[in-house]
């Protein structure tokens, strides 16, 4: 007799994870009964604080049937295309991990195979420059395949207002009839007989209770922490434990944030509508808060919010019993590449399309623990491959011994033949791993040999074309404040 | 690049998987490797009739075959999937369609609606009635998928079935053409370095050598290269598999021509059934421990339709691969790799596979661990997920007619099995990959077919009511309906499309 399926879903935590997950479970699950306790979020919760995401959270809008007009203008939200990085391999110039593709195929041999070649005599211009999206981001622009063709797999993220964009989830959940409690919890109470959460009891005494709960308090991880603190530490290979955001006088929009390697860390630097966001990821032990505060106030931060600590690592299981854990109850990353949010909308996705029945049957956690793992695994990977791959100097720069298998075996293949293997629930494609690696310098050592076939004359010929059509594509976009301000006139009207 | 640059690649064995890599490698990587080829005439080939996966089709175009041509050469005909008869009971018979349940597009998998509605006590057929595919082939017709993917025309894709003895000269001539050479003669001898172990030569019984750098391995069962000579262990499935022969018998074709292959359960195994312009492939896969060969023969000769063309051939294997597919220079593909039963057609796309493992992977001179590894892995994935799908065959049935069937129904399966199914019976749950020949909808279908029945089903399958789903399936069948109408016969697309020369 199969287990009866779940009525009742508790979110925990009154962050954009925690709103976020009601809204989905409420919007895409028939007949379920949400309540959030919204518990304001915690410093330390990343995920709940990043204003940047990945294009994955325009999916996840759509999903929700919420519109651009509601979900980003009507939110003080604004587009990016990418991230410049300037300083993480001594001697090479910033480069571009923008989202979409890089170069268009031709010939039998993937077009990354053609610049790997060029590169290999001197020839090749920068990687990104063969991105539309890069260009565009490059140029302050914005644009969609309406403008050009050329511009049709452009995915753009989004830099999100974090207060008014959890205040527009909080007023749809309500609209769509989630149950909101205010308070924290006081206590868990598990079961007797199999150790699921009984209920919650909050902080004013009284309780809540139901078949699901969805542990989006944080680190702390309230719930699902009162299960096992079972986790797998990442610190020996991402080093910072620190982060420090602030906020300056608005700049020119733009949707190209900046990324910068400095000593003990890396700091960030997005314009947003109305102020510039200001940030800083470092380790403590190689970089003082002061310095900190400093570099911010001369990069142009005029407020500076306290510091805040972390420990980068993920729970193997997210998924115990009755509780399963999103955002950074499930895992801690620093915000490099701006996987925060991505991660927890993802892990919401995956609650709503593999929902157990009541008994939480092991083989169903199982299946989604391994998904879920699969997923987070290679995050790390793609995070720790800027690290891996850097060039700088200082003890905080040098880059770990033992990387994890599966990054070691990316790298060797790739720095052996340009080949990246495949990985199921992989959340970078094939083309962010290239801009990444080829940005940093990672020039595999052969050519592939499928490439033999077309003459490298013929090679460089079609990548300059490629390059002047996307010149020419980008000359026609609006610059990132006109295209906002078009959508806002369409609000108006 | 001088030739004298060039690695030379030494295909051992000129059987299907020779051939096609000999004309890929001489296609793809003209400047990179020369090509000979070593066979003997007087070594037969195993090519029994081939049923293949719509992955041959981009194999094809990538080495510039054109379609038409290749078919009428090859006397092939269309494939929409594979028809199971008597497998889970005898009357039952399920199709495995190459293509999907319904439009396929959704956020929740058909198979969950179907569920909800069957659960709901809603009277349905089968759910192949909801499969473009499925129902295009059970009609009997053939026409090209759309491309607009909004038509439900476009949610199948299909394969071929054809002459695997007029394929291998098929792609000899196109091999040659491209500058892979030939050598006739029988190995009886391999020459290793003595000190990296590298394959040198091999030694043909005239006393010629054929020197290379890098050796193919396509000798079959012999596994002349990766198993006598290097000596690599194979990991024995048969305990899972146990089927270990096949007695195989062309016929004249007489009944339709169908767009699918057969595989018909028997008392010790099953039968397969593939149609070509000319002729219908026949065979009985079984288990040497259940029947013995005369008695397979007798019953496979009372089984076919159709006037018989040849004596009935025994042909004798061992499920499971080798525990690497390159080991230093040598580089095993098709049968002396691994082998499979041709249940799900898999023979010539795990060889494709590896193939394009190669390909991508294609080494220098002193070959880099790093490439010999990720070839070693890939292949031994698509191994193992094709080994999975084939025992759920055997294992979910409820006859208990034989001591065949007997064995499979009760034998221990694989965790890894044991757990998807267990999934499946559930929520209706499919293990979620992207890489491997066999994605959701074959799964489904195979569970379906086979009375693996899902307790419940996905929760948001519950959103719509039950009159609006129930109407929704019923436009979904007159659109198919309706598709299927505007196609054509089978045998007269193909005798529009691709005659085989009259001669033959």
């Amino acid at each position: 007799m199969l287990d009866a399926p779940i009525r009742s879903v508790a979110v925990v935590g009154g962050g954009i994870v925690g709103w976020s997950a009601a809204v989905a479970l409420r919007r895409r699950v028939p007949r379920l009964e949400v309540t959030i306790l919204a518990s304001p979020p915690a410093p330390d919760a990343l995920a709940d604080r990043m204003p940047q995401t990945l294009p994955s959270t325009i999916g996840f809008h759509d999903d929700l049937g919420l519109r651009e007009e509601d979900a980003v203008v009507r939110a003080g939200g604004a587009w990016r295309l990418g991230t410049l990085f300037e300083g993480w391999v001594e001697g090479l110039p910033p480069y571009v991990h923008a989202y979409g593709s890089y170069g268009r195929p031709f010939g039998t041999a993937s077009f990354h195979q053609h610049w790997v070649r060029a590169a290999h005599v001197g020839a090749a211009a920068p990687f990104d420059s063969h991105a539309p999206a890069a260009a565009l981001a490059r140029a302050g622009r914005l644009g969609t395949g309406a403008t050009d063709p050329l511009l049709g797999d452009v995915q753009p993220g989004l830099v999100l207002d974090v207060e008014r964009y959890r205040a527009m989830l909080a007023a749809f959940a309500r609209h769509l009839g989630v149950g909101v409690r205010e308070g924290t919890v006081a206590a868990v109470q598990l079961r007797g007989d199999d150790g699921f959460v009984e209920r919650l009891v909050l902080d004013d005494g009284t309780t809540l209770k139901a078949d699901l709960y969805v542990d989006a308090s944080g680190p702390a991880a309230m719930v699902r922490g009162a299960i096992d603190q079972e986790r797998e530490d990442w610190s020996a290979w991402l080093r910072c434990d620190r982060l420090v955001i602030g906020e300056g006088a608005p700049e020119p929009l733009s949707p190209l944030d900046r990324v910068t390697a400095t000593d003990g860390g890396w700091r960030w630097r997005s314009a947003a509508p109305g102020r510039t966001l200001h940030g800083h990821c470092y380790a403590v032990a190689a970089l003082s808060d002061a310095a900190v505060r400093d570099a911010l106030a001369v990069a142009g931060a005029t407020t500076v919010a306290a510091p805040v600590s972390f420990r980068q690592g993920t729970r193997p299981a997210p998924w115990a019993r009755n509780c399963v854990a999103v955002g950074d109850a499930a895992t801690v990353i620093e915000p490099l590449d701006f996987t925060n949010l991505h991660l927890a909308q993802s892990a919401i996705d995956r609650i709503v399309a593999m929902l157990p029945g009541r008994a939480c049957h092991p083989l169903e956690l199982a299946d989604y623990n391994r998904q879920a793992s699969a997923e987070v695994t290679r995050v790390r990977d793609f995070v720790l491959c800027h690290y891996a791959t850097a060039r700088r100097p200082g003890p905080f720069w040098q880059p770990p011994t033992h990387l994890p298998e599966s990054l070691d075996r990316t790298l060797r293949l790739f720095a052996e033949r340009g080949r990246l293997p495949f990985f199921e629930e992989e959340t970078f494609a094939r083309d962010d791993w290239l801009a990444l690696l080829l940005g940093q310098g990672v020039v595999p050592r052969r050519v592939d040999p499928l490439i033999d076939v077309t003459a490298a004359a013929d090679s460089d010929r079609a990548m300059a074309a490629y390059r002047v059509a996307i010149a020419q594509a980008v000359a026609r976009c609006p610059t990132a404040d006109e295209y906002l301000a078009t959508a806002r006139k369409r609000l108006a009207r | 690049m001088e030739r004298a640059e060039r690695q030379r690649v030494v295909v051992v064995g000129g059987g299907t998987s020779g051939w096609m890599t000999a004309a890929a490698l001489a296609k793809l990587l003209p400047r990179r490797c020369t090509v000979d080829l070593v066979e003997s005439e007087a070594i037969g080939i195993i090519g029994v009739g081939e049923a293949t996966l719509p992955h041959i089709r981009a194999f094809n175009e990538r080495l510039g075959i054109a379609e038409a041509e290749f078919m009428a050469a090859t006397r092939a005909t269309f494939k929409l999937g594979i028809e199971f008869r008597d497998w889970a009971r005898i009357g039952d018979s399920y199709i495995h369609p190459f293509g999907t349940f319904g439009r396929g597009t959704g956020e929740v998998q058909f198979h969950h609606y179907y569920m909800r509605l069957l659960h709901a006590g809603v009277a349905l057929p089968p759910i192949e009635a909801f499969s473009m595919a499925c129902s295009l082939a059970r009609a009997n017709r053939f026409g090209a998928p759309a491309a607009d993917p909004r038509q439900i025309a476009s949610t199948f894709g299909y394969a071929y079935q054809f002459d695997a003895v007029a394929f291998a000269p098929y792609l000899r001539r196109l091999a040659e053409g491209l500058g892979a050479r030939r050598t006739e003669g029988r190995i009886v001898d391999v020459a290793r370095d003595p000190l990296s172990g590298d394959v040198t030569a091999v030694v043909l019984e005239d006393g010629r050598r054929v020197a290379g750098d890098l050796f193919v391995d396509c000798s079959g069962f012999v596994a002349l290269l990766i198993g006598k000579a290097m000596g690599e262990p194979f990991d024995d499935w048969s305990r899972w598999l146990p089927a270990d022969r096949a007695v195989a018998m062309p016929c004249r074709t007489a009944t339709a021509v169908t767009p699918y292959t057969s595989a018909i359960a028997m008392p010790s195994g099953w039968r397969w059934r593939i149609p070509l312009q000319h002729r219908t492939g026949n065979g009985y896969v079984f288990a040497s421990d259940f029947l013995d060969e005369g008695a397979a023969a007798d019953a496979l000769v009372a089984a076919v339709e159709g006037t018989p063309l040849a004596e009935p051939r025994v042909l004798r294997f061992k499920a499971g691969r080798r525990a690497r597919s390159w080991v230093n220079n040598v580089v095993a593909i098709g049968l002396a790799s691994g082998f499979l039963e041709p249940l799900e057609s898999t023979s010539l796309y795990l060889v494709q596979q590896a193939i394009t493992a190669l390909v991508e992977l294609f080494p220098e001179r002193r070959i880099a661990a790093a490439d010999r590894n990720e070839f070693n892995r890939l292949v031994a994935m698509e191994y193992d997920r094709v080994r999975d799908f084939l025992i759920l065959h055997y294992h979910a049935t409820q006859r208990d007619d034989s001591p065949f069937w007997e064995y499979v129904r009760t034998m221990e399966i694989p965790a890894s099995l044991a757990e998807k199914m267990a999934l499946f019976r559930r929520r209706g749950r499919v293990v979620k990959y992207r890489q491997g020949a066999f994605l959701d909808a074959s799964w489904v279908s195979v569970y379906l077919g086979q009375r693996v029945l899902p307790d419940g089903h996905d929760p948001r399958a519950d959103g719509p009511t039950i009159d609006s789903l129930a109407a929704g399936m019923e436009r979904l069948r007159g659109e198919i309906e309706a598709a299927i109408g505007g196609m054509a016969d089978h045998r007269d697309f193909l005798a529009g499309y691709c005659p085989m020369p009259v001669a033959a």
